[in-house]
C-alpha cells in the first residue's frame, strides 16, 4: 500500500472505496509532503510568459528569474522578447535600502533597449516582505514611457500556484479594454488558456479559421499585447486551461458581458466536441457544416494511423499527474481511445467538481489524488504496475527511476499534443515510450514481450 | 576585566540615545574603553560623542563602496574620551528593510574586526520598538548580554518597557541575555521614583538609577555634547556618573517577569497616576 501522510489521507481516493466520495482539495500543501506544486510567482510566470512582445522583468533575487527562464516551449511567430529573462537581481543592500530605484532604472533601461509593447513586473517574496511599492514604480514608468507597465502581485508565499494564475489574470485584466474593438466581426473569439507549446495555438487557430471564426487574441499563446488590449471586442471566450484562465473568463463576462465556454484540444473526442461547441454557440448553420466537414477530413486522415498504435497499446496501463484537472479529463479519454486504462490520475490544482467528474470518468480501482508528492506517486506507479506515466518535468525522474515509460505533457514539451495532429503525436509518444525495449532491461520488467507495430 | 556588551532599549523618544551617550561619556571619563553601535536608521546615537552628525553610516558606506572596499576607519570614528563610534544607519523612511540593515551592518562590523579591539564595553543603542527580527539582532546569541530599559512614569513608557521585557524573556531562553535594570529618565510624573521602583521589582529587576529631569541636558545637546563634556562640574553630570558606576558595579542580572496588563494598570492606579474612577464617584471601600 502507498505511503500517505496522515494529513493527506483525505486527498487520495480509490474509486470503489466504500465511503462516500469526498476528496479534499484546494488547500495549502501539507508541510513535509514535498508537493509537486510550484510557487505563486511561478504560476504567474508560466501564464504570462508566452506574450512575446512584452518585457517580463522579475523583481527579486536572481534565482527567481533563472528558475523560470524560458520555462515553456511557447513559440512565437514574431518577436521573441519573452524568451529573455530579466531580473532586478536584488541583493543584500537592495533589500536594506529598498528595490524601487533599481526597478525603476531597470525598467527604463530595458524599455529603451527593447521597445516592448508592454511590461510585466513580477513581485517575488522578498519584495512583498520589504514592501516595495511596485504599483507606484509601474505607474511612473508607464507615464514616462507611454506603454502599459503592469505589476503582477505574485509574492511566492501568498498561497499556491493557483494564486499565481489569479495574479496573472488580474494583470491581464488591466490590459484588456485598452485597445479599440473596431472591425471585430460577430463570429469572433479569444482563445484562452492555450500557450502555443510546440506551435499548438497555430494549429487551433487554423481550425477556427477553416470554420470561419475570427480569433481576436490568444491568451497567452503566441500572445501580442495589442491583440490582448482589444480582447473585450470578441463575442466569445473559449477557455482551455481551466485552472489558469477561468478567473479571467469570469471577469471578462462580468465586465464586458462576454460569455465563455470550456473546451479541450486534447484527444479526438474532446477536440471535435470543442469545435462543435463553438460552432453551436454562434448558431450559424454554414459554420456548423464547415466544422463537420473539417472534422471529418481530419478524422479520415487520422483514424487509420491511430489504429496501428491502438493495437499495440490496448490493455496497457497509464498514470497521469498534471497541473490542471481539465487536461486530466482529456487524457483519460485520449488514452481510452488508444485502448489503454488510466489506473491513477491526479492534479495539482483541481477542485471538488473536477474530481467528481474524474471519478465518473474513471474505471473502478483508479486512484485519484490531489496535490500529490514523489513518494506517493512512486508507490502508486509500482502498486498499479504502470506502463507509462504522463506528467511534467518533475514527474519524469520518478518514472525513469522506477523503469517506467514517460510522456511529457507539461509546458516544457517540444511536441505538439493538441488538435488532431497532436493526437497522433501523442499516440506515437506513448507508443514509443511504452514499447521501448529498454524496459526489458530494468529490474521491474525483465522478460516482458516486445511488441512491434507492423 | 571581561568585556561587557550592553543593549539599551525603551519607548521611542524616551531618551535612550541621550542617556546612553551621557553614561558612556561618564564611563570613558573613568578610563573605560568603549564602542557604541548605533542601531537606529536615524543614525543619531553617537551625535553627542562625536560633536555632530559627522558619521557616515555603515549602510551608506556599504552602498556607495561595496562590501569589499569598506575600510573600518571610515565607519568607526573616535569621539569623546576615545569612545569608538559607529552608526548602522538604514534606508530612507518608508522603503527597504531597516531590520535587515541592522543585521547586515553588525555582520560587516564583525567581519571588519570592529570587535577585535581591546574594549571594556560595547553599547548598542536600539530603535524604540523591536518591530521585527532585525531589531533583535543586538541581543541574539553572542551579542549584548545585558539589557537596560529606559523608562519614565508615563503609562506608554511603562507599557513599552513591559513589552520589551517579554522580548527579553524570549531571547533569554534562546541566548542567555539578561535584564540588568530599569533606568528611570524622569518626566516629573507624580510618585515617579516610587512607582518605577515598584514596577522594576515586579519585573524581578531593579531601578538602577533615577535620572532627574534637568535642562542642562538640552543645553549640552544644543552644543552637540554630553553634559559630561559640556560642563563636567554640573549636577546632572554627577547623575550620569552615578548611573555609570551603578552599571559598572551591577551584579543583578535577571530573566524578567513581565506583568499581565491588568497588574500594570493597577500599578498606575495605586500610585495615583491614573484616576481609576470618574470624578464625583463615591468609592466603596
Amino acid at each position: 500500500m502507498a505511503d500517505i501522510l496522515r494529513e493527506r489521507e483525505r486527498q487520495v481516493y480509490r474509486k470503489g472505496d466504500l465511503q462516500p466520495f469526498q476528496l479534499d482539495c484546494e488547500k495549502q500543501s501539507a508541510a513535509g509532503s514535498v508537493s509537486q506544486r510550484a510557487c505563486v510567482f511561478c504560476g504567474s510566470r508560466v501564464v504570462l510568459y508566452p506574450i512575446a512582445d512584452a518585457l517580463h522583468i522579475v523583481h527579486g533575487p536572481i534565482g527567481c528569474a533563472s528558475y523560470t527562464w524560458d520555462i515553456r516551449g511557447a513559440l512565437s511567430s514574431g518577436p521573441e522578447l519573452h524568451r529573455l529573462s530579466f531580473s532586478t537581481d536584488l541583493q543584500e543592500m537592495d533589500v536594506v535600502q529598498g528595490g524601487e530605484k533599481k526597478l525603476y532604472a531597470g525598467l527604463c533601461e530595458l524599455i529603451d533597449a527593447h521597445q516592448p509593447k508592454a511590461a510585466f513586473v513580477y513581485a517575488t517574496c522578498i519584495v512583498g516582505v520589504i514592501g516595495d511599492d511596485v504599483e507606484a514604480v509601474c505607474k511612473r514608468v508607464s507615464l514616462e514611457k507611454g506603454i502599459p507597465v503592469l505589476p503582477v502581485h505574485s509574492e511566492g508565499f501568498k498561497g499556491t500556484k493557483k494564486d499565481g494564475y489569479r495574479a496573472a489574470c488580474d494583470a491581464l485584466l488591466k490590459l484588456v479594454g485598452t485597445g479599440s474593438p473596431e472591425g471585430i466581426t460577430p463570429h469572433s473569439i479569444n482563445i484562452l488558456g492555450d500557450f502555443n507549446l510546440a506551435g499548438e495555438t497555430w494549429m487551433i487557430r487554423d481550425y477556427y479559421k477553416r470554420m470561419g471564426v475570427e480569433v481576436v487574441s490568444c491568451i497567452t499563446g503566441d500572445g501580442r499585447v495589442d491583440e490582448i488590449r482589444r480582447a473585450h471586442g470578441a463575442a466569445l471566450n473559449v477557455v482551455q486551461c481551466s485552472g489558469s484562465m477561468t478567473h479571467l473568463a469570469k471577469q471578462l463576462e462580468e465586465k464586458y458581458g462576454t460569455p465563455f465556454i470550456r473546451v479541450s484540444y486534447f484527444g479526438v473526442e474532446d477536440m471535435s466536441k470543442s469545435l462543435y461547441d463553438v460552432a453551436r454557440h454562434f448558431k450559424d448553420k454554414e459554420m456548423m457544416k464547415r466544422t463537420q466537414a473539417m472534422v471529418r477530413e481530419e478524422l479520415e486522415r487520422l483514424m487509420p494511423q491511430l489504429a496501428d498504435y491502438k493495437r499495440a497499446l490496448t490493455g496497457k496501463r497509464a498514470a497521469i499527474y498534471v497541473g490542471g484537472a481539465f487536461k486530466a479529463f482529456s487524457l483519460v479519454a485520449a488514452l481510452r481511445h488508444l485502448g489503454m486504462t488510466t489506473v491513477m490520475v491526479g492534479s495539482q490544482t483541481g477542485n471538488k467538481d473536477d474530481y467528481e467528474q474524474l471519478r465518473e470518468l474513471c474505471d473502478e480501482g483508479t486512484i485519484i489524488a490531489d496535490d500529490s508528492n514523489p513518494l506517493e506517486l512512486s508507490s502508486f506507479l509500482e502498486e498499479k504496475d504502470v506502463d507509462v506515466f504522463i506528467g511534467g518535468v518533475k514527474e519524469r525522474p520518478i518514472a525513469y527511476k522506477l523503469g517506467i515509460g514517460f510522456c511529457d505533457h507539461n509546458h516544457e514539451r517540444k511536441e505538439a499534443l493538441a488538435g488532431f495532429e497532436g493526437m497522433l503525436n501523442f499516440a506515437r509518444e506513448v507508443y514509443s515510450s511504452v514499447m521501448s525495449p529498454v524496459w526489458r532491461l530494468t529490474p521491474r520488467r525483465r522478460g516482458s514481450n516486445l511488441e512491434v507495430v507492423k | 576585566m571581561a568585556r561587557r556588551s550592553i543593549a539599551i532599549y525603551g519607548k521611542g523618544g524616551i531618551g535612550k540615545s541621550t542617556t546612553t551617550q551621557n553614561t558612556v561619556a561618564a564611563l570613558a571619563e573613568a578610563g573605560k574603553k568603549i564602542m557604541v553601535v548605533g542601531c537606529d536608521p536615524k543614525a543619531d546615537s553617537t551625535r553627542l560623542l562625536l560633536g555632530g552628525l559627522a558619521q557616515k553610516t555603515v549602510l551608506d558606506t556599504l552602498r556607495d563602496e561595496g562590501g569589499d572596499e569598506v575600510d573600518l576607519n571610515e565607519i568607526l570614528r573616535p569621539g569623546y574620551g576615545n569612545v569608538q563610534c559607529t552608526e548602522s544607519g538604514g534606508p530612507e523612511p518608508g522603503v527597504g528593510c531597516a531590520g535587515r540593515g541592522i543585521i547586515t551592518s553588525i555582520n560587516l562590523l564583525e567581519q571588519l574586526g570592529a570587535y577585535d579591539q581591546e574594549l571594556d564595553y560595547v553599547f548598542y543603542d536600539v530603535l524604540g520598538d523591536v518591530v521585527c527580527g532585525g531589531f533583535a539582532m543586538p541581543i541574539r546569541e553572542g551579542k549584548a548580554k545585558e539589557i537596560y530599559i529606559v523608562c519614565s512614569g508615563e503609562m506608554m513608557a511603562m507599557y513599552a518597557a513591559n513589552n520589551i521585557s517579554k522580548g527579553v524573556v524570549k531571547f533569554a531562553q534562546a541566548g542567555g541575555v539578561r535584564l540588568g535594570g530599569i533606568i528611570c529618565n524622569s518626566r516629573k510624573v507624580d510618585n515617579e521614583q516610587e512607582m518605577i521602583e515598584e514596577f522594576a521589582k515586579r519585573l524581578g529587576t531593579q531601578m538602577i538609577h533615577f535620572v532627574p529631569r534637568n535642562n542642562d541636558v538640552q543645553r549640552a545637546e544644543i552644543n552637540r555634547k554630553t553634559v559630561i563634556e559640556w560642563n563636567p562640574a554640573c549636577e546632572q553630570a554627577d547623575e550620569y556618573r552615578a548611573l555609570a558606576r551603578a552599571i559598572d558595579n551591577n551584579q543583578k542580572f535577571v530573566v524578567p517577569t513581565p506583568l499581565p496588563m491588568d497588574d500594570l494598570e493597577k500599578l498606575l492606579i495605586d500610585f495615583g497616576l491614573v484616576d481609576g474612577v470618574a470624578p464625583g464617584t463615591e468609592v466603596v471601600a
